[in-house]
């Protein structure tokens, strides 16, 4: 690697490398295929980005404070499983009743992690287990699609408003809700400072073990409405619906800069990730490679994002 | 011992070493003879342990010179030392619980014993066997370490270093950083018979805070103060009373701990202990806290002070007698409930449990009462930012801004930013766990200075600090604790403070 790279600092690296990467992708994509950077697939864009991001918005909480969630793929998938099941007899209570279910999961993880000392990617691992194997068993292992009658219901999710596409505003309302809850809480400050210093956190008073309980709680609500919406699009609901989702959330948290170490994050750099994982997405389809390729592809992009974020001196020893 | 034509097996020429905010070593100069022991002492924070690092190969001097029977050489890292002839017994022992005292002394050299991947245990045993010959300690090899006493370890410890024979070459240098810490004295009387009798095998460097011991095994002292090497004394040229006036390196000032500040405390009690104890620790501690008092507790390591301020900074709860605060019957079981009960620690691991050093200055300011400031749910960050100001000018922190992330601080302005996030937590009671570990003196002296300023306004403060000298200078009273037990009280009013010598008879 040339010397002046290696100069540049980490933090300004980790700070602008998300945004400049994103400009670059849609730029290229753009030059090859000018009909990218028409409204209507940018706006398309921004639709197949939404459910990503809100699957992703939820982690982010999470790694914020040094933990990982890998039962949110499962959690999305069920939550999809439930409003299936029910939305015929509950209507809008079916969302309701998914999201519910996805902040019980994640209490259930949270406290698994923090009462009996689990570290977080055991507890969530073996919390993605039940739930996955619980959409099985509900769904008899197969995919739901919704009735005519049924999809009346998903319109908050399917619709537009002045041809805005509501999966879009939905994505929206998370962005400035989660933005909230991450800079501008007690919650927010202490997840950074947990993430970032634990003990010293500890030593100041911080209730530590309670943040990290609405840390889980958040990442599997989210997941459970990532399920939801993706049900609403997808006009189904599947024990696999979100399968292959886990990866990519993960590397969208990472490739936005925040650290997956803890401490170092934002809402906003996750959306530059979750956009940079669908521009690709969308750019490997137009060069032609194979969908089920894809996540070759994130892995390296997970890898690669990782080993420029994370900062060595911090942690000598990996485990 | 060492005559001038005499080449020294080891020798740092002319060794400066800086760490962001802290000039460490300055230009420092050692010697060490073939069969020396040689003595280094002085007090926390005047470098002893960088040097340390340096000759064992952890940090690499910014300038100077490392020199191996004379020749120039360098110390990359630990592995590197060691082939060069440099072995280490460390103060916090380094043997690993769950593997066997031949496994440890073989750790990481287990080639020689190795055939096609496989190791002969048969042969590391009876070579590790033959290492433990040489300190004369009576330790089956195959014995898993962990249920030897701590002086036997220490032994496998010498033992381990004394392997480098074998495969380093030239002669043999052995540091032995504080070996005697968790030492009874008839252990302590083994050790050193036996770093006697290896004479003729290694030379010693001895670093250690006993200064007695230090004259007992030692031929030749250096003394280090502030990060420079100020004396090298010929033990017989040495005594307690010298050595330690060197180290402090003044007559004791009572400007430097701004008595002429002490003012009288106020009748208030805020912190009452009666006959608390917590295993084996401490028991039946006793004493009254008042509004603006200092007391200092004294005491060696395994006094119970340690255990003492931990509790009472909510980390471990007592399991029997009373702890009341203004008047309150408690039993912290979190430093939360501490915080929620005025109580401020600021501890002796500044960058661990101090700070958040990856953190801005102004949220590490705020972090301890974030409630204050925060209104339907939100943190009114305009607030935030006037309040963080506002505590870097009052306590001067010199920072760039209150954004600058805590770890490009330097220490003292570290501290500073801890004392300020108790106070704008309106503590009561500061728990001083330490608080000039690593600062320089002038750091020191601000400290002492913002310590001074809180206790007027009716701060209660609990001192345990790495000297006495600084136990007596701050302190309105001083307790003595010996064992887990309170063995002596007195006042330390200005111009009648005891002598050090006073409470060192009722800390030994």
């Amino acid at each position: 690697m040339p010397k002046f790279i290696l100069q540049l600092d980490r933090e300004s690296l980790r700070q602008w490398l998300p945004l400049v990467t994103l400009v670059l992708l849609v730029t290229l994509v753009g030059v090859f295929q000018p009909s990218f950077l028409r409204p209507s697939t940018l706006l398309q864009l921004a639709s197949d980005t939404a459910v990503l991001f809100v699957l992703a918005t939820g982690v982010t909480f999470v790694i914020m404070l040094g933990g990982i969630d890998l039962s949110i793929q499962s959690m999305a998938s069920l939550a999809s499983v439930i409003v299936a099941l029910t939305v015929a007899r509950l209507g809008y209570g079916s969302f309701v009743l998914a999201i519910a279910i996805g902040v019980v999961a994640g209490l259930a993880s949270g406290l698994a992690h923090v009462l009996l000392k689990i570290p977080s990617f055991i507890a969530t691992l073996a919390m993605s287990g039940v739930l996955a194997s619980s959409a099985l068993v509900l769904s008899k292992e197969r995919s739901i699609t919704l009735g005519e009658l049924d999809r009346g219901y998903q319109t908050w999710i399917t619709g537009t408003v002045y041809g805005l596409p509501n999966v879009i505003i939905i994505g929206f309302i998370v962005l400035v809700i989660a933005h909230i809850l991450q800079s501008q809480t007690r919650f927010g400050r202490y997840s950074a400072a947990i993430g970032a210093g634990e003990p010293a956190a500890y030593a100041s008073g911080v209730k530590v073990d309670r943040q990290k309980v609405y840390a889980y709680i958040l990442s599997a609500g989210f997941a459970a409405l990532a399920g939801v919406v993706l049900a609403g699009r997808l006009a189904s609901g599947s024990p696999t619906l979100a399968a292959e989702m886990l990866l990519p959330s993960i590397a969208a948290v990472v490739v936005g800069g925040t650290a997956i170490t803890g401490g170092v994050g934002s809402i906003w750099r996750t959306l530059i990730g979750a956009l940079i994982i669908t521009v690709v997405r969308i750019g490997m389809t137009f060069l032609g490679v194979n969908i089920f390729a894809q996540n070759i592809v994130f892995g390296a992009v997970l890898i690669g994002a990782v080993a420029i974020t994370i900062d060595r001196s911090k942690i000598p020893i990996v485990k | 011992m060492s005559t001038p034509s005499a080449e020294p097996v080891l020798a740092l020429v002319g060794v400066d070493k800086r760490f962001p905010g802290v000039h460490a070593l300055k230009n420092v100069s050692i010697e060490i003879g073939r069969g020396e022991v040689v003595g280094l002492i002085g007090e926390n924070g005047a470098g002893k342990s960088t040097l340390m690092k340096i000759l064992s190969g952890v940090y690499q001097p910014d300038s100077g010179e490392i020199r191996i029977a004379g020749q120039p050489t360098t110390l990359a890292n630990a592995a590197d030392a060691n082939g060069k002839g440099i072995g280490m017994v460390f103060q916090e022992q380094s043997l690993l619980t769950n593997l066997t005292v031949g496994e440890n002394i073989y750790l990481g050299n287990e080639a020689q014993f190795t055939r096609y991947g496989v190791i002969d245990w048969r042969a590391l045993y009876a070579a590790a066997a033959r290492q433990l010959e040489k300190v004369e300690v009576n330790v089956d090899p195959r014995m898993r370490s962990d249920y030897l006493s701590f002086a036997a370890r220490q032994m496998v410890e010498l033992a381990k270093a004394l392997t480098l024979e074998e495969h380093a070459a030239g002669h043999l240098v052995i540091l032995l950083d504080e070996p005697t810490s968790v030492l009874e004295r008839a252990e302590i009387d083994v050790l050193f018979a036996r770093v006697r009798s290896l004479k003729s095998r290694a030379s010693f460097i001895f670093v250690s805070h006993r200064l007695d011991e230090v004259l007992e095994l030692s031929d030749r002292i250096y003394v280090m103060k502030d990060g420079a090497v100020v004396a090298d004394l010929k033990t017989a040229d040495a005594n307690v009373t010298k050595l330690h006036q060197v180290m402090v390196g003044r007559s004791l000032q009572t400007e430097y701990y701004r008595e002429p500040l002490q003012k009288p405390f106020r009748e208030e009690v805020v912190l009452e202990s009666e006959g608390l104890s917590f295993g084996h620790a401490y028991q039946d501690v006793s004493f009254n806290l008042r509004a603006g008092e200092i007391l200092g507790i004294a005491g060696v390591i395994g006094s119970g002070r340690e255990e003492l301020t931990r509790t009472l900074s909510g980390f471990t709860p007592h399991d029997a007698g009373r702890l009341l605060i203004s008047g309150r019957e408690v039993r912290l079981t979190s430093p939360a409930e501490a915080v929620d009960f005025g109580i401020g620690y600021i501890p002796r691991e500044r960058r661990v449990e101090g700070l958040v050093l990856f953190l801005p200055v102004a949220a590490n300011i705020t972090l301890a009462d974030l409630a204050s400031l925060t209104s339907y749910g939100l943190i009114d960050s305009r607030q935030e930012r006037k309040l963080a100001a506002t505590w870097v000018e009052r306590l001067n922190v010199r920072t760039p801004s209150i954004n600058t992330l805590c770890l490009n601080l330097s220490g003292g302005n570290q501290q500073k930013v801890v004392l300020a996030k108790w106070l704008n937590a309106k503590a009561r009671i500061l728990i001083l766990d330490h608080p000039t570990r690593g600062l320089d003196v002038g750091a020191k002296e601000e400290v002492y200075e913002l310590v001074r300023a809180v206790t007027t306004e009716g701060v209660a403060v609990i001192l345990t600090s790495d000297t006495l000298e600084e136990t007596i200078g701050l302190s309105h009273s001083l307790l003595v604790m010996r064992d887990g037990r309170i063995t002596h009280r007195t006042a330390a009013n200005p111009g009648s403070k005891p002598r050090q010598i006073d409470l060192i008879q009722h800390m030994v």
